[in-house]
């Protein structure tokens, strides 16, 4: 077994190596052909492969040195106007030097700018379109202005299918030793809900086990990595004893670091795993997809998920009243 | 279950009150002298500024006289014919059990909205018939719309006690319930109560939740902002509003910042509203409110702040609509705050973790603390030989391990594999 992080190590380098997205590696792969690219918009869910496209053409395109004429900057990390304004402007107005005229800068979680930000961001595309091509990757790209928008090639990333995720893994499985039992690939392919980089993180911390790998093992990782019991929270809340299982929530995001999506992911799972009366889990089915479509706009986490639980709370006492 | 101090120690004789010494003893002259013929007022009326003991006064001269109290409370009877029903009570002859009675119109400032109209001569028929002793209590008997009930009543004025005095009522409870207060902290209460009984109380339950002592530097908090009491009214004014326009006037009177304001609401909604189908639309509210600011954050377009205040001021305020009234909760001090402080070390280890993360795998620190980190740590945990490789790899020093291992022992034993 190697020792570093498996989704790094075994990240496609190239567009042939990628085993999703077929549609989109196709158009990506003319653009490698005719040796020139658009501004593009890659948008879809993490762990589908946005930031791994990206950085397989600029491969293909510029080959092995393909890093001198590549920019990533983060925007959640450098997000703001001055950034851009700087730092973007720096690297897209010098020409880069080779057979492709024009540099590439991957600008990652670019739905985090302000909107000042985005428009800074728009007349630089328009001024350096010659030196420099951006891709922009967002989870979301409904947050993305519509100048913007409209000035680049829209690619729509989707959630990895079990197979393509499968032949994915295999090669993992092999190269590292892994004993996987079958259950367990279920297990992985459950909990993951087709985020590849979920998916290869859980397989590699339940391989470092050591120990053959079964559901239960699967399952014990995920509720480790989420040390705070989602459950455990969802059934204080239903007794009626909402603060307490804000305090729970609370615990879970600042002192754990749990992620909200995380959270959320795991209540939805909990409701239709309990024994709430069936019109109930539809119910709060709603109210939990209102809340998830909440923290992708980047809502405040934990006012939206005790939002959630004050429903728990009401839901339980209606329940208790026989409605 | 909750108990306000305000109830638990409230005087239940005339010894226990401080203050108004003079006050107290022509009402109680006045009342002895019903006994003889009935006087010529036929109503007193206690008035003075909120929390200096008028209502008490009342209730421990009816216990000390053990005389029957009828009490009602005006502002919760809104029309006249409801105030004249109760007043009746006064010309009724004899009680239940024989005994003497005395009734008591609370809050008479209440009973002067226009929803009331006719409210104030109820009183004064009702006053004119009585066979007991009619108390009135309001915190201004000279607003013009009392000026005919006036020519009724005994005016029994009720002054604002001295600090020495709040302070003494202060070490009272503290004996009682047991605390150790300093001095100079008990002082600080009552002054910055402005000598507001009740609320100096308040404060002190308040400040002294979940421990035993109390000193100077816990109320100092308070001294370095009278911001406090601004945001108590302001709270006040959202929870206990009647309808939105004066729900949405508690911002205009604080000149505070609005996600502080949002975050002592959101703290206290479930205290104040108890009945879960009140607290769900209270925080349903608190959420819309959020995503309005996150509107804000994205376009930076602050007209949009009117909803955000909309809704966590007249949103929250309409929610109350099944809770039941259980008297006077204070308001807590946002946790969320305090927990924020309380676990910065750990976020501030995460997110270093995270940068290294970042460097190496095409993803922002944020996204690397919650999506990548935890399983880091699961590896951590389970296989210190995965563990030196990937400490290695991501440049880890010994306090990033440290964390990530979770033991001391786990995490020497990494340390040691990667010298």
């Amino acid at each position: 077994m190697s020792y570093e992080m498996w989704v790094e190590k075994y990240r496609p380098r190239s567009l042939n190596e990628m085993v999703n997205q077929k549609e989109i590696v196709e158009r990506l792969n003319s653009f490698v052909k005719t040796r020139n690219i658009p501004h593009c918009i890659f948008a879809g869910p993490p762990g589908t492969g946005k930031t791994t496209g990206a950085l397989c053409l600029a491969h293909d395109l510029y080959g092995e040195g393909f890093r001198e004429h590549l920019m990533e900057l983060n925007a959640s990390d450098e997000r703001g106007i001055n950034v851009v304004r700087e730092t973007v402007k720096t690297f897209a107005r010098t020409r880069s030097i080779g057979e492709i005229p024009f540099k590439i800068m991957i600008l990652d979680e670019a739905d985090n700018m302000t909107s000042d930000a985005q428009q800074a961001l728009r007349r630089t595309m328009e001024r350096f379109t010659e030196t420099c091509r951006f891709i922009l990757i967002c989870n979301y790209s409904g947050k993305i202005i519509e100048p913007i928008q409209s000035r680049c090639a829209p690619f729509r990333f989707s959630y990895l299918s079990r197979e393509d995720q499968h032949s994915y893994l295999q090669q993992i499985i092999q190269k590292e030793n892994v004993n996987m039992l079958d259950a367990g690939l279920t297990a992985v392919f459950e909990v993951s809900g087709g985020d590849l980089r979920r998916t290869v993180n859980t397989v590699q911390a339940a391989a470092s086990s050591g120990k053959p790998i079964d559901a239960e093992t699967v399952y014990s990782v995920v509720g480790r990595a989420n040390p705070a019991d989602v459950r455990e929270m969802m059934i204080i809340a239903m007794k009626g004893d909402f603060v307490g299982a804000r305090k729970k929530l609370r615990e879970m995001i600042l002192k754990y670091g749990l992620a909200g999506s995380d959270i959320i992911r795991q209540i939805h799972i909990e409701i239709f795993r309990s024994d709430v009366p069936e019109r109930w889990k539809i119910r709060l089915a709603d109210a939990i997809g209102e809340v998830d479509f909440r923290l992708i706009q980047g809502a405040d986490e934990e006012i939206q998920l005790s939002a959630l639980l004050a429903r728990l709370t009401e839901a339980g006492y209606e329940m208790q009243r026989g409605a | 279950m909750y108990n306000a101090w305000t109830v638990k120690h409230k005087p239940r004789t005339l010894s226990e009150i401080v203050g108004n010494e003079e006050s107290i003893r022509i009402l109680t002259s006045w009342i002895n002298s019903w006994s003889e013929a009935v006087p010529k007022k036929r109503a007193a009326f206690l008035y003075g500024p909120p929390g200096v003991g008028k209502t008490v006064a009342v209730e421990a001269l009816a216990n000390d006289l053990k005389m029957e109290l009828v009490e009602k409370n005006a502002s919760d009877s809104r029309t006249a014919e409801a105030v004249q029903r109760f007043a009746g009570l006064a010309s009724q002859y004899g009680t239940l059990s024989g005994g003497k009675r005395v009734v008591l119109l609370d809050e008479l400032d209440g009973i002067t909205g226009t929803a009331d109209r006719g409210g104030v001569r109820a009183v004064i028929e009702a006053i004119k018939t009585a066979r007991f002793p009619v108390v009135l209590t309001a915190n201004n008997a000279y607003d013009p719309r009392f000026s005919t009930l006036r020519r009724y009543c005994l005016l029994v004025e009720f002054k604002k006690p001295t600090i020495f005095q709040v302070i003494k009522r202060l070490k009272k409870i503290c004996v009682k319930e047991e605390i150790m207060a300093a001095d100079a902290a008990l002082k600080l209460i009552a002054e910055r109560s402005g000598r507001d009984v009740r609320s100096a109380i308040n404060d002190l339950q308040t400040l002294t939740q979940g421990r035993k002592q109390l000193t100077y530097e816990d109320v100092a908090w308070l001294a370095e902002r009278d911001r406090k009491e601004v945001i108590f009214n302001v709270l006040r004014t959202i929870f206990y509003a009647k309808d939105c326009t004066e729900a949405k006037r508690a911002i205009d009177s604080a000149s505070m910042d609005v996600d502080m304001l949002f975050q002592w609401v959101y703290e206290n909604a479930p205290y104040q509203l108890t009945d879960p189908r009140d607290l769900v639309e209270a925080m349903e509210a608190l959420a819309e409110a959020d995503v309005y600011r996150g509107r804000i954050r994205a376009t930076q377009n602050w007209k949009l702040l009117r909803y955000v205040l909309d809704f966590m001021t007249a949103g929250v305020a309409m929610s109350r609509r099944r809770t039941k009234p259980s008297g006077w909760v204070p308001f807590r001090f946002p946790e969320r705050i305090q927990w924020l402080s309380r676990t910065k070390k750990e976020r501030q280890m995460r997110k270093l973790i995270g940068m290294k993360i970042r460097r190496k795998m095409h993803v922002s620190s944020v996204r690397a603390v919650k999506e990548i980190l935890p399983y880091i740590r699961v590896i951590f945990e389970d296989n210190a030989e995965m563990a030196t490789g990937i400490a290695k790899w991501l440049d880890f020093d010994q306090d990033m391990i440290g964390y990530l291992a979770g033991s001391k022992g786990r995490a020497k034993a990494i340390v040691a594999k990667l010298e």
